[in-house]
């Protein structure tokens, strides 16, 4: 049996490194941990696309260059075959919780759908973003770009 | 449901949700510092106060999102201040690990060498000898101001909340109502990490404080840092 000092010896071994842990390395890996290779879509240059179920989704962001904490028009088109239901976007950033952020589009005709939205900037400095397009009936595809704070 | 209660169930799952991962990230090293400097207090209720701070601004906030309906102007007017808030986090911070450091006699420097009454002196004091329970609250509407992404996404709501409601008064309750249901979320996981850091067997260990006070500085510097380049 353990001796009650060794006891707290280990309980304060652990809680040192349990503070550690979430004060230090917690913070700067979540901040290292490098999603810039998930970049899919230079949104700074133009237009993205992508293919859904032999559906052309094509993204465009305005003002451009993307700037977060400004409103954004968000612009989607979809070539083809057209749904009854409207598409959306949900905001997100990959790998962290942000909260539900969602844009929602209206038809313009033709299947083009705009709609407002907003790029919050994340204190951590992560920049890379993604903006996950459902298209009711058919699925989601996800445009991961890089914002500028 | 209604769309405003739904709205409210799933504002306060997330802020559950982001509690547990985002905020003991972000907002834990704070938690983490005052509990440890309340040494022989309780913990509980002064971070129940701190809590109730931080939900009253975000309550605000979300009062004033919803009666005006826009997001991005309210923060472009509040950036000062919410890098204020994150410069105010770093510097409290590092004050209270230096002061439970105890290797540099700064209350003897400021309480004897600087004039007492000086306004470096005081702010010393005050700032590394914040154990009154009722200071915690201040403490909270302060650092209800950290800039935070789950905190700006639910303000968003807020704001959007605010458009689709019919006069201003109920916009505005509904946007404080959003904002309080979140923080409301947040709060058991920052309360454990609080209640996990000022269990007593901790704060008898003497070895634990000081590497926690060199800790705490490092995550001052860290907060200051990022407030400085926000």
């Amino acid at each position: 049996m353990r001796s009650p000092s060794r006891n707290a010896c280990l309980l304060s071994g652990l809680w040192i490194g349990a503070f550690f842990f979430f004060t230090i390395i917690l913070p700067i890996t979540a901040q290292a941990t490098d999603h810039s290779k998930m970049i899919n879509c230079d949104i700074h240059h133009g237009t993205c696309t992508q293919k859904l179920q032999g559906t052309d989704i094509i993204l465009d962001i305005s003002p451009k260059p993307v700037k977060a904490m400004t409103d954004l028009k968000f612009t989607i088109t979809l070539t083809g075959k057209q749904g009854v239901s409207e598409p959306f976007i949900d905001l997100g950033m990959p790998g962290m919780k942000m909260g539900p952020n969602r844009v929602l589009l209206k038809s313009n005709g033709k299947g083009v759908y705009s709609g407002t939205g907003t790029i919050v900037r994340c204190p951590s400095g992560k920049r890379i973003w993604k903006a996950m397009v459902t298209v009711p009936d058919k699925g989601s595809v996800e445009f991961i770009f890089d914002v500028i704070y | 449901m209604s769309s405003i209660e739904t709205l409210y169930l799933t504002f306060l799952t997330t802020g559950f949700i982001v509690g547990f991962g985002h905020c003991i990230g972000m907002c834990g090293p704070i938690v983490v510092s005052f509990s440890l400097n309340l040494k022989t207090k309780g913990v509980m209720a002064p971070n129940l106060l701190y809590h109730v701070g931080r939900i009253s601004t975000y309550a605000v906030l979300g009062g004033i999102m919803g009666a005006t309906g826009s997001f991005t102007r309210i923060t472009t007017g509040i950036g000062d201040l919410q890098k204020g808030a994150m410069i105010f986090a770093g510097l409290i911070i590092i004050v209270m690990g230096l002061g439970m450091s105890g290797w540099i006699p700064l209350g003897r420097i400021f309480g004897d060498y600087c004039r007492p009454e000086g306004i470096i002196a005081r702010s010393f004091r005050k700032l590394s000898g914040i154990q009154s329970t009722a200071a915690f609250l201040p403490l909270g509407l302060v650092l209800g101001l950290l800039p935070c992404g789950p905190v700006y996404t639910a303000l968003i709501a807020a704001a959007g909340l605010g458009m689709e409601t019919q006069n201003t008064f109920n916009a505005v309750l509904a946007g404080m109502g959003l904002m309080a249901v979140f923080g409301i979320g947040t709060v058991p996981a920052l309360l454990m990490v609080a209640r996990l850091s000022g269990m007593g067997w901790l704060k008898s260990r003497d070895i634990i404080y000081k590497v926690s006070s060199i800790l705490m500085i490092g995550v001052g510097i860290y907060f200051l840092i990022k407030g400085l380049r926000y």
